[in-house]
């Protein structure tokens, strides 16, 4: 045989997802199911092997959960699992971070496309792992197992099942490696790799990981969870086929999944009203100076995030992001994987809350992510340790974008401001047990949500990429990392102002206990732009607040002479000057020197964005907030134009007739303040044909007109500019 | 099927509507006649007749006036055609500096004024806030909705838009 022949392989699974790719091709329908077959013969014994399938899923989470030694999983829930098709189309799936039950998908099909069937084979009890964003996840402690599903010799399905590690071996501990930017800091890879067979997972992949992390304990349980809840489903599966039988179970999925895909165009059309939707969000990061970055490009920069959302007649739903900044030397950048997941996550929160949930829904959508941007780099180096920092705030905008159009609808109860970024913080170093350790610290899974079109957001109770959110038992927390908390507190006025407020976040205040080497790192930390927004008049949630910790301080002093302890930083921000000692101060991810045990470190989440006009906010409303410590006085005044006072046994009270009349005054102070909008943009013109700009913003400026001309054409039609216009950094 | 009286969803958009009954259509099958009776409700809460064809934001809307398809404000005021960016004619409040920022923000970290921007924008002839646009100096005003108004009302709705009024001369 000659060398240029090309080998003819049998790879029957590769051959059926093109075909199946081919099929939706031309005839618009997944897998070419024109028609619901087997719904239309018998929808009872339809749906009833739906709801069997669903409980499999839900019930193996559970018992996963249970095996799991990480807090991650066990207390916050970062766990999911699905079903899949042979082709790697999500059927069914658990609660819990569904951002994955696509991302797993991908995985599946990079696999099939890829040749595994060859090598390095597909068989009965085969265990697949995977924690690549660039092959199907978001970020590296994002790690999936899969495992074939096998009836009479055939491969008729997958289960997977995805874990958020605490701890991926990165450049700094913890899973959200701030410091890696690029691949090679971020920590542990498996890449599609076959980590065991007869249901067990290989001794050498175990050594791996225990020789590579500084907490193996949770990854390799967590493993044994995945294959524990992949055999429970794939078990399940089997009786499902040994009641139906084979024929019936290759249909049903297939017609599952077109359903899905029908019911998501269905609820476009019934719940929104089609047009384009438009909006933005910004990103800051600040970097310079700070200690461990690598000057591999900009040390401070600022990223747009615009967002354009099409729903065309057909209830289809078009995201482009046109426009966005390109990827760069950081860890946020995400993949087109973790772009789709959180499509999904989205969805299944606001459109898919009934009927099948599937893989279908996000057949029904599009997305347009530029190539070389940070939704899509051409680089398959780069850094994606951190992406959610970047995806929760572009997807927050997807909720707003949505929620306009279910304003309009008239379904206002499903307006919803959306999700912000809740900064994590993780540790490593030396453990209270003297054992070396890292993790990620999982409460940041509470934060505050934005606000509904009709009432105030939940407060230190949503994130977006997990539905379930949960920040955990503060004693679990103690029992694994090396701190105590002497306060956790609500942080007043963190949400969005607005009539109707968002959700407050809140702030933790920690003594480093029995260690004299604490490493503290933070991510995802905007702190010099609003990386959230408000809806309808309402305001954006503050930034990122900033880091204030106490090393060496007269704490044991304060203590022995009973006097009061600082429990948090206090409405005005002073409460830890009651203490003496080296007070920092840090903007942007903390990279700092170590701390030890006697040290004081605060660490405050985010809230969500107002909706409404802040003058019609309910004074008696507001009155409850100020005495329950969600807003302060000095807010109730100067945002809102509400006058409140403490009565008798604390309870506070809104003076009506005084609020009235300060309302009244804002409201002439606002119009007077404000000027036309032609006249201020006329000024504005002359202010960006001179690029009298930071550095930073032009430069977001000219990297966008780069890699968009729509962008740099729209840009100059708005300014009135010409168009040889170059946004060069003013002198 | 599932369908509210008008009441219902009048109390239901201004909030008012007791908690658990408000939770009990957000977890119920939608009511199909939902967008009818919303536009009833909010035609009753303004304090003009002219007939509203969709809401754009929660005191905005599309409605056919004697100076033709408009968008306008709650209080009467008009933006000018629907097609175009109502937030053009406006009257706009910028909050570009720490001293304005504070204004809103009085116990909390501040952005930083020279990379971001709060643009509040006001009607100027009530002083409602419509919309807050917080983004980078130097960009562009968003236009945040063009629906589709004649596939809505044709193809979703299943009934025919009517005619664009003239502009009275």
């Amino acid at each position: 045989m000659s060398i240029h022949e090309p080998i003819k392989v049998d790879m029957p699974l590769r051959d059926r997802l093109l075909a199946s790719e081919q099929l939706m091709e031309e005839t618009g329908c997944y897998d070419g199911i024109t028609e619901l077959r087997l719904r239309k013969q018998d929808p009872l014994k339809y749906e009833t092997l739906h709801t069997k399938l669903r409980a499999t899923c839900v019930s193996a989470r559970e018992m996963a959960r249970r095996i799991s030694a990480s807090p991650g999983v066990r207390e916050v829930g970062e766990m999911v699992v699905a079903i899949y098709t042979p082709e790697g189309d999500a059927v069914a799936l658990s609660n819990g971070i569904m951002v994955h039950v696509h991302t797993m998908s991908r995985f599946i099909k990079w696999m099939i496309k890829n040749g595994y069937e060859q090598n390095p084979g597909i068989n009965d009890g085969d265990i697949f792992a995977n924690n690549d964003a660039f092959i199907g996840t978001v970020q590296v402690p994002d790690v999936m197992d899969v495992m074939p599903i096998y009836w009479e010799g055939e491969l008729v399905g997958w289960a997977g099942a995805v874990c958020h590690e605490l701890e991926s071996g990165g450049i700094t501990p913890g899973g959200d490696v701030c410091l890696a930017q690029e691949r090679f800091t971020e920590g542990l890879f498996v890449c599609a790799e076959k980590i065991g067979s007869n249901d067990e997972i290989r001794r050498d992949y175990v050594i791996r990981c225990e020789r590579n992390l500084r907490m193996p304990i949770y990854w390799v349980l967590d493993e044994q969870a995945k294959v524990a809840s992949c055999i429970e489903m794939r078990e399940g599966v089997k009786n499902i086929i040994r009641e139906v039988g084979i024929d019936y179970w290759k249909r049903v999925m297939k017609e599952f999944i077109e359903e899905g895909r029908r019911g998501q165009l269905a609820r476009a059309r019934q719940l929104t009203v089609p047009g384009i939707y438009r909006g933005h969000t910004f990103y800051g990061h600040v970097t310079e100076g700070k200690q461990g970055f690598q000057p591999l490009g900009p040390m401070d920069w600022l990223y747009n995030i615009p967002l354009e959302l099409t729903i065309t007649r057909d209830g289809k739903m078009k995201l482009d992001y046109e426009g966005t900044q390109p990827w760069g030397y950081h860890s946020m950048n995400c993949t087109p994987a973790g772009m789709d997941g959180g499509m999904f996550v989205t969805l299944t929160q606001h459109m898919n809350f009934e009927g099948l949930v599937n893989d279908g829904a996000w057949m029904a959508t599009e997305l347009n992510l530029p190539h070389g941007t940070w939704t899509n780099p051409d680089n398959e180096m780069v850094a994606t340790a951190t992406s959610w920092a970047l995806l929760l705030p572009s997807y927050g905008v997807f909720q707003r974008l949505l929620s306009r159009s279910f304003i309009a609808r008239g379904f206002v109860e499903e307006a919803f401001v959306g999700q912000v970024n809740s900064p994590m913080i993780e540790m490593g170093g030396t453990s209270q047990y003297g054992t070396p350790f890292g993790m990620a610290h999982f409460e940041c899974a509470a934060a505050g949500s934005g606000a509904l079109a009709i009432k105030d957001g939940l407060d230190t109770a949503y994130v977006g990429w997990n539905p379930e959110s949960d920040m955990g038992n503060i004693e679990i927390w103690e029992q694994n990392m090396p701190m105590v908390y002497i306060g956790r507190s609500i942080l007043p006025d963190s949400g969005g102002a607005g009539k109707y407020r968002g959700g407050c976040s809140f702030i933790s205040t920690w003594l480093i206990n029995k260690t004299d080497h604490l490493r503290l790192v933070t991510s995802e930390h905007s702190s010099r732009v609003f990386d959230n927004a408000g809806m309808c008049g309402g305001y954006p949630a503050p930034t990122c607040q900033k880091h204030r910790a106490v090393r060496e301080p007269n704490l044991a002093e304060r203590i022995e002479a009973r006097q009061p302890l600082p429990h948090g930083i206090g409405h005005d921000g002073r409460e830890l000057e009651l203490l003496e000692g080296e007070h920092v101060l840090v903007e942007g991810p903390y990279i700092e020197k170590p701390h030890k045990a006697g040290d004081i470190f605060t660490h405050s989440y985010n809230g969500g964005g107002g909706f409404g006009d802040v003058l019609e906010r309910d004074p008696v409303k507001t009155a409850e907030d100020v005495e329950n410590g969600f807003l302060t006085q000095a807010a109730a005044r100067s945002v809102y134009g509400i006058v409140v006072a403490e009565g008798e046994e604390g309870r506070w009270h809104a003076d009506l007739t005084a609020t009235e009349a300060l309302r009244r005054e804002r409201r002439a102070e606002r119009l007077a303040r404000a000027r036309p909008v032609a006249e201020w943009m006329a000024e504005q013109s002359a202010r960006t044909a001179a690029r009298d700009f930071a550095p930073e913003v032009c430069a977001m400026y000219r990297e966008a007109m780069k890699l968009s001309p729509k962008f740099r054409a729209d840009f100059i039609a708005f300014w009135n500019l010409p168009a040889d216009f170059e946004m060069e950094t003013a002198p | 099927m599932t369908a509210y009286s008008k009441d219902v969803i009048a109390e239901l958009i201004e909030g008012k509507l007791p908690w658990h009954d408000t939770r009990r259509i957000m977890s119920a099958y939608k009511d199909d006649d939902r967008f009818d009776k919303a536009i009833a409700a909010l035609q009753d809460r303004v304090k003009w007749k002219e007939p509203i064809l969709l809401p754009v934001s929660s005191h905005l809307f599309i409605a056919d006036t004697a100076n033709g398809r408009v968008t306008r404000c709650e209080c009467g005021h008009e933006f000018g055609h629907w097609k175009k960016n109502w937030k053009l004619s406006a009257v706009v409040l910028v909050r570009d500096s720490e001293e304005r920022l504070a204004e809103i923000y009085p116990t909390s970290d501040l952005p930083d004024p020279a990379w971001m921007e709060l643009r509040e924008f006001i009607c100027p002839s009530c002083g409602h806030l419509h919309e807050v646009e917080a983004c980078a100096p130097g960009y562009p005003v968003v236009h945040d909705f063009e629906p589709d108004l004649e596939g809505f009302y044709e193809d979703w709705l299943g009934r025919r838009l009517p005619p664009e009024p003239e502009p009275a001369a």
